[in-house]
């Protein structure tokens, strides 16, 4: 299954949903809670594990990443390994774990591989 | 001539001696590196009103840029946040103080009524009457010790300016000998304690609250408490132990809050006060308060004062 809209790229596939941004995203509030809608339709409002991909993001909001940490966004994945492979994404990925604490288990990885094998644990 | 940091060749160069005469940069980078030390700046200064506008470039620069302008805005949140909860508790510190004053005279009152009950009544030894009027004066005066450790929490940050030298061996006697307790513990002072330079009634208050609290929290059937002292270059450390239950790492963290009541605390008649005014009356003077302890093997409750 795949959708997207104009900033984020949906798959859901063997029981993983994927998510990655087009090239150059920043991140709001209004982009936070579309993504959330998409995500728990997508899942069909049953949590599943997700992996996404932060590596073209250039900006995320403080409010954002609130909405990213909080229950409502909880709702829709069981655990969530973030791929940062740059030095924005990875500074965003820090930030979110750091000062937003997901309610959900939550990594960092630069690998897509070691991610869908954590995330499958 | 000067070194240019990106190619690491010389260059020459006519400009004026900038601060860093190792570094030279681009105009456009000379601008987006000084406006992140300006935002530093005012980070540090607590202005978090500034925000770096990321260039296109999506670069080094740009990453720091962005991580600033997010530390900025988290720090900012922090910052209100507590504002508003440092207000919320001086307001509830209020309230309870003014509160606790209102109530010492009824409760006053109280005391004088039961006492006259009992003088009237003269209740037979052992009978309904004698235990409801025993009950009544154990409740009462569990609630005159509240009302007492209120008002004595708020006094702390007001009386407190007024120190002289005093020997805490002689401050020691004169609590065990005042508050008589040998009567329920027993007390070893280790070492020769030192002279200080402190508030007396405030430090009475400190040493008699902790005496209490090892007394009131004892599981054993002596309780036994050492005391000694410790000294580096500018402050003495006054350890105070006991053989009580101890403590979980959990309660060693919230143990110095206001009205903190763990389950042990609410057995023991405790009401979360005497600990936080010692605290309260440390922090004023810019002193510490810790408490060591494994749970099982007692505690050993530790303060600082400036030489």
């Amino acid at each position: 299954m795949y959708r997207e809209n104009n900033k984020i790229k949906f798959t859901l596939k063997d029981g993983v949903l994927y998510t990655e941004c087009f090239p150059k995203t920043i991140m709001t509030l209004e982009d936070g809670k579309e993504s959330t809608r998409i995500s728990a339709e997508m899942v069909n409002y049953k949590p599943l594990p997700l992996l996404c991909d932060l590596t073209n993001v250039i900006s995320m909001s403080q409010e954002c990443r609130k909405h990213f940490s909080g229950p409502e966004h909880a709702s829709t994945f069981s655990k969530a390994a973030l791929i940062v492979t740059g030095d924005i994404s990875r500074l965003i990925g820090n930030f979110f774990l750091g000062f937003n604490k997901p309610l959900k288990p939550t990594k960092l990885f630069s690998n897509k591989e070691e991610a869908l094998k954590w995330l499958k644990e | 001539m000067r070194l240019n940091s990106s190619t690491n060749k010389s260059v020459e160069t006519k400009e004026t001696p900038s601060e860093y005469p190792n570094l030279i940069f681009d105009p456009e980078t000379d601008k987006r590196l000084n406006d992140i030390l300006d935002m530093i700046g005012n980070v540090a200064a607590l202005d978090f009103s500034k925000t770096l506008i990321p260039s296109k470039k999506n670069d080094m620069i740009d990453a720091v840029s962005l991580g600033l302008n997010m530390l900025s805005e988290e720090l900012s949140s922090s910052v209100v946040e507590k504002s508003k909860l440092d207000s919320v508790n001086k307001k509830l510190e209020k309230f309870a103080c003014t509160t606790a004053h209102d109530l010492k005279s009824p409760l006053a009152s109280i005391i004088g009524f039961v006492s006259l009950l009992e003088a009237t009544l003269k209740p037979e030894q052992g009978s309904e009457i004698e235990e409801y009027l025993n009950y009544l004066k154990k409740t009462t005066e569990q609630m005159r010790s509240l009302i007492q450790g209120i008002l004595e929490y708020s006094k702390t940050d007001t009386e407190l300016i007024k120190k002289e030298i005093i020997d805490l061996n002689e401050i020691f006697e004169d609590v065990i000998n005042s508050d008589q307790i040998s009567e329920h513990a027993t007390l070893k002072i280790s070492n020769k304690l030192p002279i200080v330079f402190f508030n007396k009634p405030t430090l009475i208050q400190v040493i008699r609250n902790l005496l209490t609290n090892a007394i009131k929290h004892s599981d054993k059937e002596t309780c036994e408490i050492v005391v000694e002292s410790k000294t580096d270059d500018s402050h003495f450390q006054i350890r105070i132990s006991d053989n009580g239950p101890g403590l979980a790492l959990e309660d060693q963290k919230r143990i110095f809050e206001w009205l903190n009541k763990n389950d042990d605390y609410s057995k023991k008649d405790s009401h979360g006060i005497g600990l936080a005014t010692v605290k309260n009356i440390l922090d004023t003077f810019g002193e510490h308060i810790w408490v060591e302890s494994v749970l099982g093997k007692g505690s050993t409750f530790c303060f600082t004062i400036k030489k």
